[in-house]
């Protein structure tokens, strides 16, 4: 339940860059008169270890401006003993020498593997070499002596590759495991603590070879040029039935409309009249016209 | 760390330029190599008749087992590097070996076949003294760990605290060892520094204070270099100004310390040597043996025994250089190595009861010129068939390798440690062949004519010719020939250039002082060379100052040696295909050197040049012929380099002047409130830069 406090700031004194223009308030309170109303109330949450700050501009009170001012005094020092600031990550709280130690606790799993085969070459870093912990015969950790603060967890082994972990641990000695994520450092994906870190495969070093396979030889342009035209011209005739009269009409109009139209013009004739001049033309003509009388006679 | 302390030295290297490596190349081009580092303390496995197993605990805050037939490391552990993953002790009970890491700071165990952990804890502060393994009525379940103010007893099998108890007067009293006789109780040995000795029993139940004695010994400075505990509880410690050998019976409530002074067995201390108490506890639950060496002299142990208060001498071992015991079974047996000759040393077992030779039982050690003297044995004791003893011996020696022996000298494995630190290293270019260096012949005279030329061309290709039939003849013999007589190994003898120039030699230098050449093929080391008088703290430079392409004159390596404290240097100069010392003599260098800087300028042996500056900023050029001196007095108006005092914050440029003298041309102070220097970084010395070579018209390279 998040703890509220409410702070109320004179204008003009904590915050000079603030105006209280009405118009610029949301609808709330236009009944305020704006000439004596110039305070801005900030609310201040606590939750969840976070401390949020909110403007609102709403009451206005006369005249009691000391005992606000003393107000505000007194929730400022309530807030900042209530307030617990998440270490950022990587930030190693680490300055005093008596502070507390704590350890960090998991167990790591290979599937399918007996934990005797791996455990001797594996190590657990936490945040690098910084701190160095071993694991057990049954595969279980615990990395002693680890001031507060947030810390990347990994199990390294030449074999298997395992998911590193972050853990906070605050000043008090409560742990938090959480996703690593370098970019958006505060997101919060909950793990569980003990750690359960399972391997997520062996290490590939390696780039495999390149193989034969069946799809090479299909998969290869100049087959699909030669191969899949020459199935479309054999098996489609099988495919279509071409005894039905309807699909016979159907194949002839796609075949007529292969064929070139009577009426129009031939293009090279037309060339032809263009460049060689009309003397060829009628001769052609008129050897054409010849022809086909002397055809007809007979 | 710019210290690579880097126990796993991993060298894998890819000959042919790939863009990835598949898995099936994986060992053809490349190879590894793992090391542990400078072995601290070592175990043998001695669990099963036919265990093969050796744990050691290194310098470098490795723990690890090796197998004793092969070397090979079966499983390491590396802690953090620097204090807080030193490994203080070792102890070994069947499947476990406790460690006690980081001065005291945390208890760890092991199980030895599998290589995990059993458990850890951490141990409250206090820096660390001593631990034991506590034992009763024959089996050991308990493990005491003495700290500066505190001593605690804990399980053997899950590491938790039995109990825990704070020392009396730990202000005054320096508590020193911790020992366990095997009959419940743990007795803590105090020392007041020439005053006396403080004895708390404690009980291994509770942690209750039995009994509290002081006696009095003013002679005694440090309990665990001058006393052992022998036989049923009797200290004994050897005073060397009194030369005699103290007694306390620590189940006794004594006063005094009986004294037995050495004349009165016949013996006497060498001067200026502290004598030196050995004495062996088989088993943790069991009292010590009641046979103890004592070494007077570098060369001289004793084996003593006590029997009824009364000292025997067994037997006078003179010269002997290590001596150790070993137990297997019911039989202890002692192994004392003694020199043969220059170069041999020959080890014997010995009954540790009666101190008679056993038969049969020698073995030839042969110390390597090249390598250092002896200095640990650990000796692996095993009973044969017909119930005699035969034994195996790990020989540590001075720089840092690790050797061991089977009878009767045969050389199982040796284990070169010191490469687990290698500072610096060198790839040079092996010897040309015959036909390479008659092709090279032709390059880099002027032409001469075009006859001469013609000529020089035949007479080269008939010599190709005649090298390349004889290459075939004995090809044809070898495949001839049975197999097994054909060597195939890497010899130093012919070894060159092959037709890439893709097989080099590294010279590698170690933080040791021992050098290596190491063949980049096969990763064998074909040369070795440790060093006498390498400072512990040495920073080292290794410079190629003449490489293998000109043929009559043998190629050059430099190392400049130079001791971090006070700044003297020395230089070794060897030929790296051989690893011999070279025929030049190296340059006394009684000033500190500063600086080092290798010119490209040549001599006439075509060596460079290796200017060394000293504290009061004079120049001294390496081969200082007059060819060199007369062109360095051409060339010194640009030679220029700059020192920088970092605890001074101060930079500074000189320029060399003709008579090999400096003078300043700027300085720069950056003050050290201010900013401190924390780092300089130049140029790097072995850097080789490959630029690209256009071939002109006569045969020459221009280089960009």
């Amino acid at each position: 339940m998040p703890y509220t406090t409410v702070l109320s700031v004179l204008h003009g004194d904590a915050f000079p860059d603030v105006t209280s223009s009405p118009a610029e308030t949301t609808d709330v309170e236009r009944s305020v008169s704006p000439i004596t109303c110039h305070q801005i109330h900030v609310i201040a949450t606590f939750d969840k270890g976070r401390l949020s700050l909110t403007k609102t501009d709403n009451m206005c009170q006369r005249g009691s401006v000391p005992l606000l001012w003393f107000f505000m005094q007194a929730a400022l020092v309530l807030v900042s003993c209530f307030t617990d600031i998440e270490t950022g990550p990587g930030a190693v709280v680490s300055t005093q020498p008596n502070g507390d130690r704590f350890k960090i606790e998991g167990r790591a799993i290979v599937p399918g593997v007996k934990t005797q085969d791996w455990v001797s070459t594996a190590r657990v870093l936490v945040e690098g070499e910084e701190y160095v912990g071993f694991l057990r015969t049954d595969g279980s950790f615990a990395v002693n002596d680890i001031p507060s603060g947030s810390y990347v967890v990994e199990v390294v082994t030449p074999t298997y590759r395992f998911e590193p972990v972050r853990v906070d641990i605050t000043s008090k000695g409560k742990m938090r495991a959480r996703l690593v994520n370098y970019i958006k450092t505060s997101e919060v994906i909950r793990q569980p603590y003990p750690l359960q870190i399972r391997a997520s495969g062996p290490h590939s070093y390696f780039m495999k070879r390149e193989t034969w396979g069946w799809t090479d030889f299909l998969m290869n342009p100049m087959v699909m040029m030669m191969v899949l035209p020459l199935l479309i011209i054999v098996l489609l005739p099988k495919v279509v039935n071409t005894n039905d009269p309807e699909m016979r009409k159907e194949m002839e109009q796609s075949m007529n409309m292969l064929n070139p139209n009577p009426e129009l013009p031939d293009v090279s004739e037309l060339m032809t009249k263009l460049f060689s001049g009309s003397k060829g033309s009628s001769k052609a003509s008129s050897s054409s016209k010849g022809s086909r009388p002397a055809a007809k006679r007979r | 760390m710019a210290k690579l302390i880097l126990l796993l030295l991993k060298l894998c290297i890819l000959f042919f330029v790939v863009h990835a490596v598949f898995e099936d190349q994986v060992g053809k081009f490349d190879w590894r190599q793992q090391y542990v580092g400078k072995v601290r303390f070592s175990h043998f496995d001695t669990q099963m008749q036919s265990s093969k197993k050796v744990l050691v605990a290194t310098e470098s805050n490795v723990f690890a087992a090796l197998n004793t037939r092969t070397g090979e490391l079966l499983w390491r552990h590396a802690d953090k590097t620097g204090p807080e993953g030193n490994i203080d002790a070792l102890l070994h009970h069947a499947q476990d070996a406790v460690l006690v890491v980081g001065n005291g700071r945390m208890l760890r165990s092991w199980d030895v076949n599998i290589g995990g952990m059993n458990w850890e804890i951490l141990l409250d502060s206090g820096s660390f003294r001593s631990a034991c393994l506590v034992g009763q009525q024959g089996t050991v379940k308990h493990v005491a760990v003495l700290k500066k103010t505190v001593i605690s007893v804990h399980y053997l099998s899950n590491g938790h605290q039995k109990w825990i108890e704070n020392l009396p007067e730990s202000e005054i009293v320096d508590y020193q060892t911790v020992y366990s006789g095997g009959n419940g109780q743990v007795f803590v040995l105090g020392i007041v520094p020439h005053s006396h000795i403080t004895i708390v029993v404690y009980s291994m139940e509770d942690g209750e204070i039995i009994k509290q004695v002081s006696v009095e010994a003013p002679w005694l400075s440090n309990i665990p270099v001058s006393c052992v505990v022998v036989d049923q509880g009797m200290l004994m410690c050897v005073d060397s100004t009194t030369m005699s050998i103290n007694t306390l019976d620590l189940h006794q409530q004594q006063l005094q310390m009986t004294q037995i002074p050495l004349q009165s067995l016949g013996l006497e201390v060498d001067p200026d040597f502290h004598p030196y108490l050995v004495s062996h506890q088989p088993n943790p639950a069991q009292k010590p043996l009641s046979e103890f060496f004592l070494q007077l002299g570098p060369e001289r142990f004793l084996l003593l025994q006590l029997n009824n208060g009364q000292i025997v001498t067994l037997r006078d071992f003179k010269p002997a250089l290590l001596a150790s015991f070993a137990t297997t079974g019911e039989k202890t047996v002692a192994a004392v190595m003694s020199p043969k000759n220059k170069t041999a040393c020959s080890i014997n077992l010995f009954s540790a009861d009666t101190g008679r030779r056993l038969l049969d039982t020698t073995l030839i050690f042969t110390v390597d010129p090249n390598g250092g003297k002896p200095e640990r044995l650990h000796v692996q004791a095993f009973l044969k068939k017909d119930d005699s003893v035969g034994y195996r011996v790990m020989v540590q020696t001075e720089d840092h390798a690790v050797t061991f022996i089977q009878q009767p000298g045969r050389v199982m494995w040796t284990r070169e440690e010191a490469l687990s630190d290698v500072v610096t290293m060198e790839m040079v270019d092996l010897p040309l062949t015959g036909t390479q260096a008659e092709l090279e012949g032709e390059f880099g005279k002027k032409a001469d004519g075009l006859m001469s030329m013609v000529l020089k061309r035949l007479s080269s290709q008939l010599i190709m010719l005649q090298a390349w039939i004889a290459h075939l003849w004995k090809l044809f013999y070898d495949a001839r020939q049975p197999r097994n007589q054909v060597k195939n190994d890497i010899s130093i003898e012919n070894l060159s250039r092959d037709e890439f120039n893709l097989q080099k030699m590294m010279v590698m230098v170690t933080s040791s002082g021992k050098l290596f050449g190491i063949d980049s093929k096969t990763g064998g080391i074909l040369w070795k060379r440790y060093l006498d008088n390498v400072p512990s703290n040495a920073a080292f430079k290794l410079m190629v100052q003449r490489t293998t392409a000109h043929f009559p004159h043998p190629p050059q390596c430099t190392l400049l040696i130079k001791d971090k404290d006070t700044g003297l240097a020395t230089l070794h100069v060897f030929n790296p295909i051989f690893g011999r010392r070279s025929q030049v003599t190296p340059p006394a260098l009684p000033q500190p050197i500063l600086q080092s800087l290798m010119l490209p300028l040549m001599d006439q042996d075509y060596a460079k040049v290796l200017l060394l500056v000293d504290d009061q900023y004079k120049v001294s050029a390496f081969p200082s012929t007059k060819n060199v001196l007369q062109q360095l007095q051409e060339t010194a108006s640009s030679i220029f380099f700059f020192l920088v005092d970092s605890s001074r914050g101060r930079l500074s440029g000189y320029r060399l002047r003709m008579d090999l003298s400096t003078e300043q041309v700027w300085e720069v102070v950056i003050p050290t409130e201010v900013q401190k220097i924390v780092s300089v970084k130049g140029k790097r010395p072995n850097e080789h830069v490959h630029s690209q070579g256009r071939v002109m018209g006569d045969r020459s390279v221009l280089y960009k």
